[in-house]
């Protein structure tokens, strides 16, 4: 029997279309399937206000290289993220200016933060890049929370607070959730504290002209017509030690490998017959997403820059504790970016559209003055609400479920295998660590299926 | 002579939905996360009393100072040499209400109660003013 084709990749976001692309260019025969009615999985867009708004993945850094080839080759431009002028700080009722990343809490808070930073890089540094479960001591770095550890170190609450902000930020989800050992090992992958979390030279550095979810567009429209199946949920995925059947609403398709290319917690969506071992299974099960969701308000101009406010905020308050300036290169449009995460998202997500507006309309009220409330366009996407995806920015995964489950995010099982930002060695949780694993996980394939012999395979 | 704080959040609720939240004692346990149970003694006018529990502290007396329909709602704990005030507001604003709570200390040792109490009442407050609306919208 004559297989339907060589691959089918489950999930069209980043990471699966990588991967299809990449397989095409092995010469191999590829069908993507993909739940939603649209591609992009985790990164989407839309226009409000004749502004066009990133509601999923939004920046990238500048060694970011697969994600911004990738965006070079279909044709999607870049430009600097705005931060030209006075941030904004408001913490414990009190709204300061500063420039810079010395925040103005004070020299004793500013202190604490500083030990417990250099603590944080200090053990980040002992953690195998790719291979957490290598950690010295990473059961015991696993059984705490970020939370839990910071309580152990005696850091104040202005720390607390701020570590919090970046936890909301980064995994969607608050200190006392996450596991220790996780979260070193996020900050050892992005090379640093500094990296994953500056504007300038770190991973907010840049965005698209056309936006993220463009290049998921033509990519798609790269690998050729009846390739993408949208709004075609893979329930059930029958396997063997060359073959597999992927079923859909389509019926099946046989083919000899399969790439799953979505959130680790979403394979459990997936039927697996025979089951997958007995870790695979724990991992999706354990290896949730976050909580992060995203507003835009949209004004007639970037009022705050006649004000000399750069435009990005941190807030104590919520529930939008982040924001920044997301106007196109030639300021047409004002355009506000503010993130919602973890605690705040459960609260804010549960509230009707009205109350949402509402709500975040005050907030950048308070930081921005009474301007702020009257926007042209407002959009918000809650990604937690989203039910092929279940949440993001990434997986967030709690104590116990790192040290003894990371190996199996990326460990091919039979004719297996995986692809999603989760699974990548580097920037994983970034749209760069999307498109790194689909390469891999493409490369992996294409070494099985195109090599007869082990010296050949091991070569490649 | 006074240490104060406020919280002010832009709400669709309405003010007959926010005072039923706000005098409905029920709630405040639901509201604020540091307290375990909430009475208020009799119909609720200036002067009524009531007692508040927060979780690992004796239950305390309060006594309500400002009450006006829909509009506003003070009560008081008072405290050795000091008086701790727990203020409600709410106005009309634009196509909502603003509603406003706020932590108000004075007396000879507001200053010592500010550095012992104030930073975790005034934290509180957005987390309060935020349960206070949304659980005002489901009535």
């Amino acid at each position: 029997m004559t297989d339907d084709v060589d691959v089918v990749v489950v999930g069209a976001g980043l990471s699966g279309l990588a991967a299809a692309r990449s397989l095409q260019r092995h010469g191999l025969r590829v069908k993507v399937f993909e739940a939603l009615d649209r591609v992009g999985g985790r990164v989407d867009s839309a226009t409000v206000a004749d502004a066009h708004v990133d509601l999923g993945g939004t920046f990238v850094g500048p060694d970011h290289d697969r994600i911004n080839s990738l965006a070079d080759e279909v044709g999607v431009g870049r430009y600097l993220t705005h931060d030209a002028g006075d941030n904004l700080l408001l913490w414990r009722k009190d709204r300061k200016r500063y420039r810079g990343a010395v925040l103005p809490i004070g020299a004793t808070s500013l202190l604490d933060l500083a030990r417990i930073r250099s603590s944080l890089e200090r053990m980040s540094r002992k953690i195998p890049v790719g291979r957490p479960w290598g950690a010295p001591d990473a059961a015991g770095l696993d059984a705490q929370t970020l939370g839990s550890w910071l309580t152990a170190k005696h850091a104040g609450q202005a720390t607390k607070d701020l570590m919090a902000v970046v936890c909301k930020t980064s995994w969607g989800c608050e200190p006392s959730e996450i596991s220790l050992l996780y979260v070193l090992h996020y900050i050892a992958q992005a090379g640093g504290l500094d990296p994953m979390l500056d504007t300038r030279g770190g991973a907010q550095e840049q965005h698209f002209v056309e936006g993220s979810h463009e290049i998921a567009v033509r990519v798609a429209d790269g690998l050729g017509a009846d390739t993408v199946r949208l709004g075609s949920p893979v329930l059930r995925i029958d396997w063997s030690d060359d073959a597999v059947t992927v079923h859909s609403d389509d019926g099946p398709t046989t083919a000899r490998r399969v790439i799953v290319a979505v959130p680790p917690a979403m394979r459990r969506r997936i039927r697996f017959v025979p089951d997958l071992p007995a870790a695979h299974r724990r991992l999706s099960q354990r290896w949730s997403p976050g909580v992060l969701s995203k507003i835009y308000a949209v004004y007639e101009a970037p009022f705050w820059r006649e004000q000399g406010l750069s435009g990005m905020t941190i807030s104590d308050e919520g529930p939008v504790f982040i924001t920044f300036d997301a106007s196109p290169p030639d300021a047409s449009r004002g355009v506000l970016l503010g993130f919602i995460g973890g605690d705040y998202a459960r609260e804010w997500d549960s509230v009707d559209a009205a109350e949402r507006r509402m709500r975040t309309l005050s907030v950048l009220a308070d930081l921005f003055g009474e301007r702020a409330l009257k926007p042209r366009g407002y959009t918000d996407q809650r990604w937690g609400e989203e039910d092929w995806l279940g949440g993001g920015p990434t997986a967030a995964p709690g104590p116990g479920a790192v040290a003894s489950l990371h190996a199996r995010l990326a460990e091919p099982v039979g004719p297996i295998h995986w692809a999603g930002t989760e699974t990548a060695r580097r920037w994983a949780g970034f749209m760069d660590g999307a498109v790194t694993a689909g390469e891999r996980a493409a490369r992996e394939t294409a070494i099985e299926l195109t090599t007869t012999t082990p010296d050949e395979k091991a070569r490649r | 002579m006074t240490w104060s704080r406020h919280h002010s959040q832009l709400t669709t609720a309405t003010a007959p939905q926010l005072w039923e939240r706000w005098t409905n004692a029920a709630y405040w346990q639901l509201d604020d996360p540091g307290v375990a149970w909430a009475q208020i003694d009799g119909p609720l006018t200036v002067g009524t009393t009531g007692v508040v529990k927060d979780h690992g502290t004796p239950a305390q007396k309060i006594e309500f100072t400002r009450v006006e329909h829909e509009r506003a709602m003070d009560f008081v704990i008072r405290l050795p040499l000091a008086t701790l005030t727990i203020t409600h507001d709410m106005e009309p604003a634009g196509e909502g209400m603003r509603t406003t709570h706020g932590v108000v200390l004075d007396g000879p040792l507001h200053r010592l109660y500010a550095a012992l109490l104030g930073g975790k009442l005034a934290r509180q407050l957005p987390v309060v003013v935020r349960n206070v609306t949304a659980g005002a919208l489901k009535r």
